[in-house]
């Protein structure tokens, strides 16, 4: 299990799934088309999946595939993984993908999410490494939260692999006082 | 919906840049805190409504049971956001700590965004890392790559005054005035942006 604190578990849990209930709840405002506090038996409702997933485990209810592993995903990551707008399906889509998989019971999520990771890592890698700053920017409103974390680190490698060649001035400024500088005449 | 607030609140402290505070959110804080008040309430109500029904809390599979879970889910869910906002704030206090605390107060627009707690936090893990330093008579903070030379020239960006206490001597840090200092004395100076080194 990932760390209790980690802030992008946490997100990433949030993301809605849809789901069927199996039984009946009583005093939840849960279902947005029922009139009374209550969840009835066989409702149709998208819940976060921290929800789902122990109501899952619990046998209330059953959760189905969510929108972002659909189709039609699946068709534009076979074509062409690389230019995928996998953030706006998910900014979570690997994460979210491995958590939903045992759930749903769909071994071809887990086969998707690999492939797509796979050509998608090795893209990456290459733009960080090679592209000026400013043509990658719209590359990067693509990646999800792990990949741009992946791009930076292959950026920031990158540099420091420049500085260490070049060598420069050890000491710095500590970065969190970064902002206040004031223009010194 | 449930658990939305809390939610918002951690997404509040993801959007904020990496390592830099945000102000404290007083107000999504405490509304957090006032939904868990509000789920252990309906909680309570729902277990003591299956109670007077005569069922056995434990066992009985209703609708009243499952209503009480979600609830419960809920309270769970909101508590770990709550930690996550306060936890992943005080990391980032504790590395101000070491990176600008050690020598002065915090700057005064960083002092702001902390409130009561974390103010009190930051000052009582300075001081005991201090003592520490000062009782094992070691500076754990200086640089980690050991210096070729262990003096280094600055040059004063910013008037510190006169009689500045350094290992072996004072000195008058006027502005633009420049000194062969001992490094591990120079870089505490160098973090805090008031020296350039060359």
């Amino acid at each position: 299990m990932a760390n209790y604190y980690n802030i992008d578990d946490i997100l990433t849990e949030e993301e809605f799934v849809p789901v069927v209930f199996h039984k009946a709840a009583n005093g939840v405002i849960i279902d947005p088309s029922s009139e009374t506090n209550s969840v009835e038996q066989g409702a149709k409702v998208e819940l976060p999946l921290w929800l789902a997933q122990e109501l899952c485990l619990r046998q209330a209810v059953s959760i189905s595939v969510p929108a972002c592993f659909n189709q039609k995903t699946r068709l534009e990551i076979q074509a062409d993984a690389a230019c995928v707008d996998l953030r706006s399906r998910s900014p979570y889509f690997y994460e979210f993908g491995c958590k939903i998989a045992p759930l749903v019971g769909d071994k071809t999520v887990e086969v998707l999410l690999l492939s797509a990771f796979k050509i998608r890592y090795k893209e990456i890698l290459t733009k960080a490494y090679t592209a000026a700053h400013t043509a990658t920017s719209k590359f990067l409103t693509l990646l999800t939260k792990e990949e741009t974390n992946l791009y930076e680190a292959a950026q920031s490698s990158m540099a420091a692999f420049k500085k260490w060649r070049k060598g420069g001035p050890r000491l710095q400024r500590a970065s969190v006082l970064g902002r206040k500088r004031k223009p010194i005449e | 919906m449930h658990g939305r607030k809390a939610y918002q609140l951690v997404k509040d402290f993801a959007s904020g840049e990496k390592g830099h505070l945000k102000s404290f959110n007083n107000e999504l804080f405490d509304r957090v805190i006032e939904e868990c008040n509000e789920h252990h309430n309906a909680l309570q109500s729902l277990i003591r409504k299956m109670q007077e029904e005569g069922l056995e809390v434990q066992t009985a599979k209703n609708a009243d049971h499952y209503g009480a879970l979600i609830h419960h889910l809920s309270l769970i869910r909101n508590k770990r956001c709550l930690m996550a906002y306060v936890y992943n704030r005080a990391e980032i206090v504790r590395e101000l700590a070491w990176n600008v605390g050690l020598l002065h107060e915090l700057p005064h627009e960083i002092q702001e965004k902390l409130n009561e707690t974390e103010e009190q936090y930051f000052k009582d893990h300075s001081k005991s890392l201090k003592l520490y330093m000062s009782q094992m008579n070691l500076d754990v903070n200086v640089d980690m790559v050991p210096p070729k030379d262990p003096y280094i020239k600055v040059r004063v960006l910013e008037d510190l005054g006169s009689g500045i206490i350094l290992s072996d001597k004072t000195a008058n840090f006027a502005r633009h005035s420049m000194h062969f200092l001992k490094r591990t004395d120079a870089e505490q100076y160098i973090s805090r942006d008031k020296d350039v080194s060359y």
